[in-house]
């Protein structure tokens, strides 16, 4: 489903991923663990086609799609989904009409039929009940006055209600209570299949409690350093990050 | 200031020589031409005329020689905006007996639409009075210039005690065609003790011929009084504008003002709100949205003199290609005025790198137990917010669209009448569609 090899990207002339390769399958979960500034969220957001990288090597393939020339709406509507570290807030866009815009845009360009106003609100309810959000932030303008956990809430309900084939989940747990994690953990797993992968990007080894990864990849200084199964994640919880840097320094 | 001679004097010269069918006083009328025979305009060395042109207006005489027949659809088109409205209809400045409402049944309910040509010694001395005692602060010439060569006006009347469920809506338009034209309409409201008023003023035109448009509105609200204003301007790309209100807001009384200005080649708006008694209450809204070569410059001066008013002001401005944007706002909170609280904000969206905009809040405190804040900002469409929505599947354009429509409507939802609001957004939809699609 996702194919990257030997990417490089740099952000102002200053490399940030130094050739990083992953493959993702269909039915996969990926998580890519790392310490600060190892480049996590520079691949998280070259894979969503936000402006500012500067892709100097490498490629990224997505069904097959070369990802790398396409704009970020296309990506979204081929099926990729990036939940944001930070989402946005959008003075004066209903939290609601954002949703049914970006839903029938993705319809549209699958050659499906758009939803009405109704079919819509049936939809978005039935995925609410899955984060667990309360109603009235569908009617506020997009994550404006949000709280923390409510922004990251209302991404995996965005998540469920575009119903992603590829989902990239860029540190979703940064800032949760264990209450808000476990609600949105649970969204994810509600909705993992045979057909759909989740590449989801973490600092610490919480999140990886609820949401059980396939892989665990080790990302430093813009390299995979290590690939394993859940256990790797454990370790890393037990022993941090430096073993393994230190390792691939020592190597290098 | 300095005196110059310009073709535009010379023209208001010839008509001062020419009128003989002036309805009001000499009180009224010499002062205003005794200013006009000074024939000094404001330049750009005038702080309160500092970004924004008088050229092409001083280069003008005005000379209406032909009209385009103005079709009962096309008024028809304008009353969408507000269907349950009394309508007024002027055209190149006269009052269309033919367009406008039957005002028969006004008068029972309390509301009194006069021309000024009616108007009987008491009125006419009511109208004389709103006038004089409404000085503005910017004693521009172009208030005499309505003044000094108005041949009627409209006198809007509505007695004490009386919540009109009619909304006013007054449309003004030119059908020039051919040379530049030129309109003034003057227009005195008076609004009663305890009494309410909603009331639209529409200015738009018919062709593409260039008009000089310039209003003076006088108001003047008597204690606990409320009116909610909206000024319209949808004009065409050879009109300038420059209009002139006044309003003096009694004891506990209540003005809102929501202005609109969304098409002409040059707009200046001044509006001087006044509290003349406690506990007065105003709030000021208002878009600019240009396009081009377009000039909108919006000017507000808040006038706090009695304690226990407070005043909201909030301005947007949205401005593409070369077009030039001016919010100068002042708020002066006077000595005796404790316990005023004043807010001003004004935001502008700059979707070009071209367009520019000047802003300029003031605020002068003279008074020590007081609650004022302002804030100007300028910006772009946020990249991260695009960025956030095209990650959805949403694309660029209509991304770029949903977030101008949606700084503009942070204003415009605060209208309450709703047919009107829709009607607004939908223009102002119109325009933003056209920028976004060609800029993008």
């Amino acid at each position: 489903m996702l194919s990257i090899k030997n990417l490089q990207v740099s952000v102002e002339d200053k490399p940030i991923l130094k050739g990083l390769n992953l493959e993702v399958k269909a039915g996969e979960i990926h998580a890519i663990m790392g310490p600060n500034g190892s480049g996590k969220s520079t691949l998280a957001h070259v894979l969503s086609g936000r402006e500012g990288y500067r892709v100097d090597a490498g490629t990224a393939y997505y069904k097959g799609l070369n990802l790398l020339e396409m704009a970020p709406e296309i990506r979204a509507r081929e099926g990729m989904f990036l939940a944001f570290q930070y989402p946005i807030e959008i003075p004066g866009v209903n939290n609601t009409s954002f949703l049914k815009k970006a839903l029938n845009e993705i319809r549209k360009h699958n050659g499906e039929e758009e939803l009405d106003a109704i079919d819509f609100l049936s939809l978005i309810k039935k995925q609410m009940n899955l984060v667990e959000m309360k109603e009235n932030l569908l009617r506020r303008p997009v994550n404006q006055g949000f709280s923390g956990g409510e922004k990251k809430r209302n991404e995996i309900l965005q998540m469920a209600v575009l119903n992603p084939t590829l989902a990239i989940l860029d540190e979703t747990d940064s800032g949760l209570d264990i209450d808000a994690l476990r609600i949105v953990a649970g969204g994810v797993n509600k909705l993992r299949s045979a057909d759909n992968a989740f590449v989801v990007i973490t600092h610490y080894q919480r999140l990886l409690d609820y949401i059980v990864p396939d892989f665990v990849h080790v990302l430093s200084d813009g390299q995979i350093i290590k690939s394993g199964t859940k256990e790797l994640a454990l370790e890393l919880e037990e022993r941090g990050y430096d073993w393994l840097v230190d390792k691939a320094e020592t190597q290098a | 200031m300095a005196q110059q001679t310009n073709n535009f004097s010379n023209w208001i010269s010839q008509q001062i020589e020419a009128d003989t069918t002036f309805t009001l006083s000499d009180a009224v009328r010499s002062p205003s031409r005794s200013r006009l025979a000074e024939g000094i305009f404001p330049t750009r060395k005038d702080e309160e005329w500092r970004y924004t042109p008088l050229g092409q207006i001083l280069e003008s005489s005005p000379d209406m020689d032909s009209r385009s027949a103005v079709t009962p659809e096309f008024i028809n088109k304008l009353k969408d905006a507000m269907p349950q409205a009394h309508t007024l209809v002027f055209i190149n400045g006269q009052y269309s007996e033919n367009f406008s409402d039957n005002q028969t049944h006004l008068e029972n309910a309390g509301l009194r639409i006069s021309r000024f040509s009616q108007l009987n010694s008491t009125q006419l001395q009511m109208v004389e009075e709103t006038i004089l005692n409404a000085a503005l602060t910017d004693d521009n010439i172009f208030q005499h210039i309505t003044l000094g060569l108005a041949q009627n006006g409209l006198f809007i009347e509505l007695a004490q005690n009386v919540d009109t469920q009619t909304t006013l809506h007054i449309i003004h338009i030119s059908s020039a065609q051919g040379d530049t034209s030129f309109t003034n309409p003057v227009q005195v409201v008076r609004c009663g003790e305890n009494s309410h008023l909603k009331m639209v003023e529409q200015f738009t035109s018919l062709g593409q011929a260039a008009v000089i448009t310039v209003p003076a509105s006088y108001i003047q609200m008597d204690k606990g009084a409320g009116l909610v204003h909206y000024k319209i301007g949808i004009e065409n790309n050879e009109t300038n504008h420059v209009s002139n209100t006044s309003v003096r807001v009694a004891e506990s009384g209540t003005y809102q003002s929501h202005q609109y200005l969304l098409g002409s080649k040059l707009t200046r708006s001044n509006l001087e709100v006044s509290f003349t008694g406690p506990d007065g209450h105003a709030v000021l809204r208002g878009i600019y949205l240009g396009d081009e070569n377009q000039h909108l410059d919006m000017r507000t001066y808040m006038d706090h003199a009695h304690p226990h008013c407070s005043s909201d002001q909030h301005f947007r401005g949205i401005l593409n290609g070369h077009a030039r944007g001016v919010f100068n706002g002042m708020v002066l909170v006077r000595k005796d005025a404790q316990k005023t609280d004043a807010q001003q904000t004004n935001k502008n969206l700059l979707l070009s790198r071209d367009a520019r905009v000047d802003t300029k809040p003031q605020l002068e405190i003279f008074a020590d137990d007081v609650k004022c804040a302002h804030g100007a900002t300028i910006g772009e469409l946020d990249p991260d917010a695009l960025f956030y929505l095209q990650s959805r599947g949403i694309g660029k354009k209509d991304a770029a669209l949903m977030l101008t429509r949606a700084f503009a409507a942070e204003i415009s939802q605060e209208i309450e009448l709703i047919s009107l609001q829709d009607y607004l957004q939908d223009k102002i939809a119109a325009s933003l569609n056209e920028i976004v699609n060609a800029s993008i």
